[in-house]
């Protein structure tokens, strides 16, 4: 095989493809078109069904199936690409960072002696030379690296590609094969997946949504956000380290592992804007965002931010929206 | 049950982070370090662990001096053993070195479970976890948000964190390294002055190897994102602030 070949480790869930998997097409696509590449897209799976007539982007489509492949298990996925890439040599190798792909890139740069890049936004070719943008310090800097040989496994971030570049229109040409080597006696077994506990507030449906970040410092602040967002009809949300204190419940939680929301206000409360967060609600239509760090990477996606106190501005503004309500 | 725990000073990204005049680091005199919050996470779940089944957790403080403040703390805490591994400023984030030495003392320690955060903010060549796991020819599965006995000897189950809030189980035999996201409960708090008599009786391991020079991911530029593509800042009080917030949600029919 070509060792231009460039792969997408693809990323699904109980049988539905995930959104990641289209970007990290979009983006292969395009290095594929700039450097003459192959671009092939790999879904490991029980089940080809669901993924054999998909218009991937990709020139050609490697379904490799086995049982134990139904969800994601990163013993198992690490012993077929390991395999298989190692075959391959691809140049690079597309994974999404995420749960799925954090899992595999440590092991894979082992196991094939190949660099990885994290927390990719961009990745361009210039003749050998694979230049990246990544996120790093939970997104305040952004790092640009170069690789100029060897296998590089790129984990891309969300919404860093558009999805609908991932597709084209017509089906790629579908290789179905099994597993290349026996996945008996794994020590990692997936048991169930356990669908998240149903909220009191489906946050995908409403239209105002308040985010409390670490900097709201504690449950009684959480509490002036819940009188704001009941103001706006809207509810509280919150980003993972609040969620972990206690503050909320997992429920509210907006991001990676959490939900994606995109409602018609954002209103960001001591929220820093971790990629992992900003992931899930940088896509809202309109962001108001408010933290004490000027530097905060926040401000990037929000429209419109002040740098003063939350604890300071959160009860005036409630005040501001009653009288502006009253007056209609 | 033998745990170890891997806590790893970062640069505290509440702070300015000051760009090296190379252009491509941190500037080493103006880094302020913190624990790597993910790993406080697994030092929690280590101690949920002991707290439980008994477990004896061995902390590996990863860094500059900093990392010694962080074993009193973890001592403080609960942990039973306070491991420093040294690593230069030029070092720090480069997993695949950090995971060169760590293998052999974690292979010799017998350790049952080895526990990190899944990520930390100054990496971007693949998680730790991964990495150490495959070094050391044992599982790895990263992003959890728990970690139990399982019924059945050597073997522990674990939760998963997948996207849209759900939640794998799965069961992984020891030994095995885990990437924590989220511990069962929060990271407990220790009072200073516990912390201070830790600090008193502290015994560290100081554990120095060599290791060759890999020639990793080559960073070739560190750069604040670009500015004028974000925000519009609302300047003046709180009620100038507030006035003017209120007055935008007014204008777009959000009242």
């Amino acid at each position: 095989m070509s060792p231009d070949t460039i792969v997408v480790i693809a990323e699904h869930l109980k049988g539905e493809l995930s959104d990641i998997t289209l970007e990290m097409l979009a983006c292969g696509r395009e290095l594929a078109n700039a450097s003459g590449s192959e671009l092939i897209c790999m879904v490991l799976t029980d089940d080809p069904l669901p993924f054999k007539a998909l218009p991937f982007a990709s020139d050609k489509t490697i379904i490799v199936k086995n049982p134990v492949l139904g969800t994601f298990n990163p013993e198992a996925y690490c012993k077929v690409l390991s395999h298989m890439l190692r075959e391959m040599s691809p140049r690079i190798a597309l994974m999404g960072s995420t749960s799925v792909g954090m899992d595999l890139a440590g092991m894979l740069s082992v196991t094939l002696g190949a660099t990885v890049v994290g927390n990719c936004t961009r990745i361009q070719i210039e003749g050998r030379k694979l230049l990246v943008t990544s996120k790093l310090y939970g997104g305040k800097l952004t790092a640009r690296s170069e690789v100029d040989q060897g296998m590089v496994l790129c984990l891309l971030m969300t919404g860093s590609y558009s999805k609908e570049g991932g597709m084209k229109n017509e089906i790629s040409q579908i290789d179905i094969r099994d597993s290349p080597l026996s996945l008996d006696g794994l020590r990692t077994q997936f048991r169930e997946l356990v669908e998240p506990e149903e909220g009191d507030v489906d946050l995908t449906k409403v239209p105002v949504l308040v985010g409390a970040g670490r900097g709201v410092q504690g449950a009684d602040n959480v509490r002036v956000l819940e009188e704001l967002a009941g103001l706006l009809g809207g509810a509280v949300c919150a980003t993972r380290p609040v969620v972990d204190q206690g503050w909320l419940p997992r429920t509210r939680q907006v991001g990676r592992s959490g939900v994606i929301v995109k409602p018609r206000l954002y209103l960001a409360f001591g929220i820093s804007g971790a990629p992992e967060h900003v992931e899930g609600m940088k896509d809202s239509e309109f962001i108001v965002a408010v933290n004490t760090d000027s530097g905060a990477p926040i401000f990037e996606v929000a429209h419109y931010g002040s740098t003063l106190d939350l604890q300071d501005l959160a009860p005036v503004l409630a005040e501001k929206i009653k009288e502006l309500k009253g007056g209609k | 049950m033998k745990v170890a725990v891997i806590i790893r000073q970062v640069p505290d990204v509440v702070e300015e982070l000051v760009i090296a005049e190379d252009g491509r680091s941190l500037s080493e005199d103006d880094v302020m370090y913190i624990t790597n919050e993910l790993d406080d996470h697994a030092l929690e779940q280590a101690l949920i662990l002991k707290g439980r089944h008994g477990a004896h957790v061995a902390a590996y403080g990863i860094g500059g001096s900093e990392a010694r403040d962080a074993l009193a703390t973890s001592v403080a805490k609960g942990a039973d053993e306070a491991v420093y591994v040294p690593l230069e400023f030029k070092d720090r984030g480069d997993n695949h070195k950090l995971a060169m030495h760590l293998a052999a003392p974690l292979r010799d320690g017998g350790f049952d479970l080895i526990l990190s955060g899944m990520q930390a903010v100054d990496e971007l060549d693949g998680g730790l976890g991964g990495i150490l796991a495959s070094r050391l020819s044992i599982p790895y599965v990263g992003g959890l948000l728990g970690v139990d006995m399982a019924t059945g000897a050597g073997k522990v189950t674990v939760k998963k964190a997948f996207a849209g809030g759900r939640i794998g189980i799965m069961d992984v035999a020891s030994p095995a390294v885990l990437g924590i996201q989220s511990s069962e409960q929060p990271p407990r708090y220790v009072p200073v002055n516990k912390v201070m008599q830790a600090k008193k009786t502290l015994q560290v391991k100081e554990i120095r190897t060599s290791v060759p020079d890999v020639v990793g991911l080559c960073i070739t530029q560190l750069q604040k994102p670009e500015t004028g593509a974000g925000a519009k800042m609302l300047e003046g009080d709180e009620d100038n602030v507030a006035s003017s917030i209120a007055n935008l949600l007014k204008e777009r029919g959000l009242l």
